[in-house]
């Protein structure tokens, strides 16, 4: 597949503080990215290099064919972190404001933001005030106020964060629709589970640092799947089971333990439990768990993306 | 559209398409027109004072008379005043001598008469003086008397060894206007008494009471070369008036940029802009638009005055448009604005990248307004001594030359000064934008609380 967009060993320095170190990865034409990390591992400040709002203080970034975003900047479409439209303006007018800086005439503009709004059910606010709109409903704007242009790059910084189930999964659908009419996506998120149901490949950030690249289930196949048994059993018993690698007892209450039995490399879990049954073993209830990307991504950076890795040095902005 | 001016489009329709601007448009004239019609206003619905007046014992005789010939003398002077007001008005508007103008109904209702003499009343007359006296007194200077025969003051004149005295009741203890009109003619009577004991005629004391001096102004640098008109001091009023509307119009512009950068930046729309145009298309396109607002500010001011002089001073506004066309003044107004207004908006905004909240720009703000004073200090200095050191070498300084370098115009100074000002403040104009338009871009993506060293400290950066 050829890459829409290239990071090489790309570095961004606050003065003492390294918020991006040597990051490369790929991005391909057509595809479904998600760049997944804890708030403050460097995700903006790799967004803001793509688009070319930040230099990199050292590496190389090709975006549809050009070395600085800007210079691609109308072939792209940027949803930020933290959103915002001017909030007097009507609907239909903030996205063809925004489609027209990247070059789509007022009236075309005006006639797609219609449609657009009609498509996502917001027809009937196009004519309200965006002050007057819900979250929800600002955001599906603001990202219509994004690909109005329709750009062949799209990138969201965090676009799911604030919305209510029910939203997220317009939104889902949304960035789905982007894919399916032939755009990049690359969206940044913390919540894996997002990118689990959308991504065709993820980029997994900690610490500023790239910790893996790959599909989904490459990702999952990094971490280890577990087999829970309950009953009155040995642990060792337990542990000499096939494919079963390490034991670790969870619970244990009048002689009725909780195992969690991690299944080493290439482990199944239905020949252990066969083996546990043959072998006479009291298994009360069994669960065979395979990895979520959260998992995965505990496994392969040591952080939970839920915790928050933002460093504000003196002087300096935070690397978000 | 290129994107500066759709962001430039954006600016101006965002406030030119609220009810808010145009009232604050329309603001400034209606309180100018207020401000001048409040104390007339004032004036004229002054009540006048009835006053009765006593003369305690034989040797307070004749003060009495001296207090009415007073208010007689003063009834002269002010139709007087009136007249000379009514020639002047004539002049300026063009309008045909005797017609009831504006102004001579102005003045009629400014210099009309404060107090009447009335004649006092049998109670007050008639009661011993002392305690009971004051007693009738005080009964008819509040609502214990009818409001028809209500006094607002009760004079009480004698002589003492020193000369005419008074003591006088008045209905309201903070108004001293009888009290000073009292003073007045005391001061007047014993004047001439101390004349006439000198054997000096009365009349003689009389007409040199009533002499007004009649003076003229001449200067070489009238445009008659002799008598001063005012023709020739015109000029230097629009200077000055040129030179407050300027630092007005200036500093409104760039507050607006101000707010409307601080609003972008705090409702995070300044990011999406900067990954669809350049900051330095941002920037440009915002005080354009902006300085399309303050244009119409502008004009709109302009044409509300315009059509008022026109209507009410047509003689006058033709040497107002005499002036600011044939002396260049406009041009020099137009070249000052541009100027001044670049440099202010271009820092204020920047200043605007940095900040959510107003609070935010104090730290910076602070400073800025306050430098800002000294022009508004040092106009009114060159007005009337346009040669001073402090003037010339303030008007040096680039953010102060538009202001002060437009009050000092009228008064010719050298076109190697004016030019080279002029030079200096659009260098430091340019510079400005460069280094405004660094600190925009850091500003613009910075979390960092502002401050002068995080402010300077952008600028060498530029955001990167």
């Amino acid at each position: 597949m050829t890459a829409a967009l290239t990071l090489e060993g790309v570095n961004k320095r606050y003065g003492g503080f390294h918020a991006v170190r040597d990051l490369s990865f790929q991005v391909g034409k057509g595809s479904i990215c998600g760049f997944l990390g804890p708030n403050g591992a460097g995700k903006t400040s790799t967004i803001r290099m793509i688009l070319g709002l930040q230099p990199a203080t050292s590496g190389r970034i090709e975006i549809l064919g050009a070395d600085d975003g800007r210079r691609v900047r109308d072939r792209i479409g940027f949803l930020p972190e933290e959103r915002g439209l001017y909030k007097k303006m009507t609907p239909v007018d903030a996205i063809a404001f925004f489609g027209a800086l990247k070059g789509v005439p007022l009236g075309e503009g005006r006639r797609r933001a219609r449609e657009m709004l009609e498509q996502q059910g917001l027809g009937g606010a196009s004519r309200k005030k965006m002050k007057e709109l819900s979250k929800g409903m600002a955001q599906k704007v603001q990202l219509i106020a994004a690909v109005v242009h329709r750009p062949e790059f799209v990138i969201l910084d965090e676009p799911f964060s604030g919305l209510d189930p029910v939203n997220q999964q317009g939104l889902e659908q949304m960035i789905r629709g982007l894919a399916a009419d032939g755009a990049t996506v690359l969206f940044s998120t913390h919540v894996m589970q997002h990118a689990e149901r959308l991504c065709d490949k993820v980029v997994l950030l900690a610490r500023g640092r790239k910790a893996f690249e790959g599909t989904v289930d490459e990702a999952k196949a990094t971490s280890r799947r577990f087999l829970e048994l309950e009953g009155a059993i040995d642990p060792a018993q337990a542990a000499g089971l096939p494919g079963v690698s390490g034991v670790e007892v969870i619970s244990e209450h009048d002689g009725v333990r909780v195992l969690k039995a991690a299944l080493g490399p290439g482990g199944r879990g239905q020949e252990a439990l066969k083996a546990a049954f043959l072998g006479g073993l009291d298994v009360r209830r069994f669960d065979l768990r395979e990895p979520s990307l959260h998992d995965a991504f505990i496994d392969l950076t040591g952080d939970n993306p839920d915790q928050d890795q933002s460093v504000k040095p003196a002087g300096q902005e935070a690397a978000r | 559209m290129n994107r500066t001016l759709l962001i430039a489009r954006r600016e101006y329709a965002a406030y030119a398409k609220t009810v808010g601007f145009w009232l604050s448009l329309l603001a400034f004239p209606l309180f100018a027109v207020l401000g001048g019609a409040v104390p007339i206003l004032i004036k004229s619905s002054e009540p006048v004072r009835a006053v009765a007046v006593v003369e305690e014992g034989p040797q307070a005789s004749g003060l009495a008379a001296a207090i009415r010939d007073a208010l007689g003398r003063d009834a002269e002077r002010q139709q007087e005043i009136q007249r000379r007001a009514s020639e002047a008005a004539e002049k300026a508007t063009g309008m045909p001598a005797g017609g009831p103008g504006a102004a001579q109904g102005a003045f009629a209702r400014l210099s009309g008469p404060r107090l009447r003499i009335v004649e006092t009343p049998a109670a007050i007359a008639a009661a011993a003086p002392g305690e009971a006296r004051d007693d009738a007194v005080r009964r008819y200077l509040t609502d214990e008397t009818p409001k028809a025969d209500r006094l607002d003051a009760v004079v009480f004149l004698t002589r003492d060894a020193e000369g005419p005295a008074a003591r006088v009741w008045t209905a309201r203890a903070t108004d001293d206007t009888v009290e000073d009109f009292v003073r007045d003619a005391l001061r007047s009577a014993n004047r001439k008494a101390v004349f006439e004991g000198a054997g000096i005629d009365p009349a003689v004391v009389e007409n040199a009471e009533k002499f007004r001096p009649t003076i003229s102004v001449f200067s070489p640098q009238s445009a008659s070369g002799g008598e001063v008109g005012l023709r020739d001091k015109l000029p230097t009023l629009i200077g000055m008036a040129g030179g407050f509307l300027l630092w007005s119009l200036i500093i409104t512009g760039a507050s607006i940029l101000l707010n409307s950068v601080m609003e972008e930046k705090s409702n995070k729309i300044l990011e999406v802009l900067l990954s669809s145009a350049s900051p330095m298309e941002i920037l440009t396109g915002k005080v354009l638009g902006v300085a399309l607002l303050t244009i119409t500010v502008l004009i709109g001011w302009g044409g509300i005055g315009a059509a008022g002089l026109v209507s009410f001073a047509p003689e006058t506004a033709g040497m107002i448009g005499d002036i600011l066309l044939t002396g260049g003044m406009l041009g020099w107004f137009a070249a000052f604005m541009i100027g001044g207004y670049l440099m202010y908006a271009v820092l204020f905004a920047a200043i605007g990248a940095f900040c959510e909240t107003p609070r935010d720009a104090q730290t910076l703000m602070g400073p800025i307004m306050m430098i800002l004073v000294i022009p508004i200090m040092t106009m009114s200095m060159a007005m009337t001594t346009p040669d001073a050191s402090a003037v010339k070498i303030l008007s040096w300084v680039p953010f102060f030359t538009p202001f002060l370098m437009m009050a000092r115009l009228p008064s010719d100074p050298p076109m190697l000064e004016l030019v080279g000002a002029m030079a200096g403040m659009f260098a430091f104009a340019l510079f400005m934008v460069w280094l405004s338009g660094r600190a925009f871009r850091a500003g613009a993506l910075s979390d960092v609380k502002l401050s002068w060293k995080s402010f300077a400290g952008a600028i060498r950066g530029g955001g990167n």
